[in-house]
């Protein structure tokens, strides 16, 4: 208790120089026991919803299943089955095809939308107002009306472009662009927000100078902008990143997985609800888990880590 | 409200140098600002359109009536009517919107709470191990839903969880705790540590401190946070497909009954209904986004970003 009271003031005298107040000791706790009783529940929570979920999954993936039933212990036999199925290298493949490209899309797009409401000063809060849209719209809304527009009945897409009966979704290679194509219609704008934010923090005789020392507008773009710009970019793509690599939605609304656009999601969704093996789904979902939780990391250690946690612990 | 509402007017009398920069840069350049202001015009139209349009063609289509006109391509091609509404709430559809306010409403309040708790403490008391506990929520923040599937399942069936709210919210509220903890530190960080000294110095304990002086001052911050979580929970779809995939009258929330809405004829989705279904659920929403917009774009921004 006596070393507890000599780091708290340790701590505190850190934070307020020479005369501090005389810390109030009637009736409150201390700072740092009130840290701890505040922090406690939530840490509490995502341990008992989140880690012990993810521990109990790999005890799981260790037995042998037929149907419900337990059948005894399987060792890593279920992960030999995962990784001599050619669903699961499909359904990773589509995953990261998914990623990359939608991720791309939607950084361009969300940039080119960032830098037109960032020159308008007039209709800059209606398109501001318009670009929340389809992030409020939920994912499953979104995949039902692009499966309409992209169905060949009513054919809407079709008669647009004048493509006659074009089958999108029921084709491969045309389904797998039609989900991404939806995804970066919903979340391209949410990109465009996020750099926005960030672009409104260029000041603006940067450019100014930029334009007396005679740069073009791609020069400024290049040289001015896009560096400066590299914190707001970062976090989107992290965001954007680890938030595609858990797609299920679109998919599973617009093909039902089908014409190879299964993500790991369906996947292991399918071992638990319609085909259930729950050894065999749980070897999937912590496969799953470490190939999307690694990805995340490294983008995090890689070029996210110092953002968000200087942010958060310096001011 | 009011001072949103006449906040143009506020901007530009708070940034007049940067106003007057544009201007005599486009006195300067007055050959190219025609041709830049229709480049600006067109650039906006095309973000409105690809914003708005979509949603459009969701409104008409709702309207449309009968086979014909729901199957033609046109989306002028009448009769309209609010017969597709109507077929929506006779598929108990007011029950789904019903679980679904309730699990994300309940998400949000157990969210704020504790998050708001985490927050405070993670932006102000002195802890041990601060980065360790902070990169903990980063990676739950990192965490794929997809890995509690089978646990959480089987879990859930043992313990009489499944097709219930409590199923639902519970994770809902794990994940959503990571982003809400990060805004709210950043928020609870932005205010000033002279009043909770001053509160300090009158006597109040830490704990006072907090929800007397700082809690309400972070109101902005709680507030954007409350609808962030509200939409997240709102639209998630995995976890309450697995965990509650039928039963409107239990726990079935909207985007499951959204996706399972079945017609008469198999393998032929009803999209009239469908999309009536997706406007009810839509407008109350687009309206919260447009009246919180402010709030919402700077949380979501805050998350993050600022600095």
């Amino acid at each position: 208790m006596a070393d507890h009271r000599a780091t708290a003031d340790d701590d505190g005298g850190i934070l307020v120089n020479g005369d501090k107040p005389p810390r109030p000791k009637r009736g409150g706790l201390s700072e740092r026991a009130l840290g701890r009783l505040f922090v406690a529940p939530s840490i509490l929570l995502m341990a008992a919803v989140a880690l012990f979920p993810v521990i109990y999954a790999f005890v799981l993936s260790l037995y042998d299943y037929t149907r419900r039933q337990r059948e005894g212990f399987g060792g890593l036999q279920n992960y030999a089955d995962a990784f001599a199925d050619d669903r699961f290298w499909g359904a990773l493949w589509f995953t990261l095809l998914f990623t990359v490209a939608s991720v791309a899309a939607e950084f361009l797009i969300g940039l080119g939308f960032a830098l037109i409401m960032n020159q308008a000063f007039r209709g800059r809060g209606l398109t501001r107002a318009a670009i929340l849209i389809p992030w409020v719209i939920p994912t499953v809304i979104a995949a039902q009306m692009w499966f309409f527009m992209f169905n060949v009945t009513p054919g809407f897409i079709n008669t647009v472009f004048g493509l006659g009966n074009f089958n999108w979704l029921g084709q491969e290679g045309w389904a797998t662009f039609a989900v991404i194509f939806a995804d970066v219609w919903k979340t391209s704008p949410f990109v465009a927000l996020l750099l926005l934010a960030g672009l409104q923090t260029i000041p603006g005789d940067m450019y100014e100078s930029g334009v007396v020392d005679g740069a073009g507008p791609f020069q400024r773009l290049w040289y001015i902008t896009l560096p400066l710009l590299r914190p707001a970019i970062l976090v989107a793509l992290l965001f954007r990143t680890v938030e595609a690599l858990r797609v299920y939605d679109l998919p599973q609304v617009m093909t039902g997985g089908a014409f190879d656009t299964e993500s790991l999601s369906i996947l292991v969704q399918q071992y638990v609800v319609r085909t259930p093996d729950p050894g065999y789904g749980a070897a999937l979902s912590t496969i799953s888990f470490v190939v999307i939780l690694g990805i995340g990391m490294i983008f995090v250690s890689l070029l996210g880590r110092e953002l968000v946690l200087e942010r958060t612990t310096e001011r | 409200m009011s001072a949103e509402q006449n906040s143009p007017e506020q901007r530009r009398r708070k940034h007049p140098g940067s106003l007057a920069w544009l201007r005599s840069e486009q006195g300067a350049v007055r050959t190219r600002s025609v041709g830049r202001t229709v480049v600006k015009v067109v650039g906006l139209a095309a973000v409105l359109f690809w914003c708005l349009f979509p949603f459009f063609w969701l409104i008409m289509t709702s309207l449309k009536q009968g086979d014909r006109a729901l199957n033609s391509p046109d989306i002028f091609q009448g009769p309209f009517g609010l017969g597709n509404y109507e077929n929506v709430f006779d598929q108990n559809f007011h029950l789904n919107l019903r679980n679904s306010l309730a699990i994300a409403g309940m998400t949000t309040i157990i969210c704020i709470i504790i998050g708001s708790l985490a927050g405070y403490a993670l932006a102000r008391l002195p802890l041990k191990r601060k980065i360790l506990l902070l990169s903990g929520v980063l990676a739950v923040s990192l965490f794929p839903p997809v890995a509690l599937v089978p646990p959480l399942y089987e879990v859930w069936r043992t313990v009489g969880l499944l097709n219930t709210w409590e199923g639902l919210y519970l994770p809902y509220t794990a994940f959503t705790l990571p982003l809400t903890i990060f805004i709210l530190t950043t928020f609870y960080a932005s205010i000033p540590k002279d009043l909770e000294d001053a509160a300090r110095v009158d006597g109040a304990t830490p704990f006072q401190a907090f929800y007397k002086v700082v809690f309400p001052l972070a109101a902005p911050g709680v507030f954007a946070a409350a609808i962030i979580i509200f939409v997240t929970a709102w639209n998630e779809f995995l976890l309450a497909n697995t965990f509650a995939p039928r039963n409107p009258e239990v726990a079935q929330t909207v985007p499951v009954a959204i996706a399972a809405f079945t017609g008469q004829v198999e393998f032929q989705r009803p999209i009239g209904t469908i999309t009536a279904a997706c406007v009810v659920v839509v407008i109350p929403m687009i309206i919260v986004a447009l009246v919180f917009q402010r709030r919402i774009v700077a949380g979501l921004t805050s998350g993050g970003l600022k600095g």
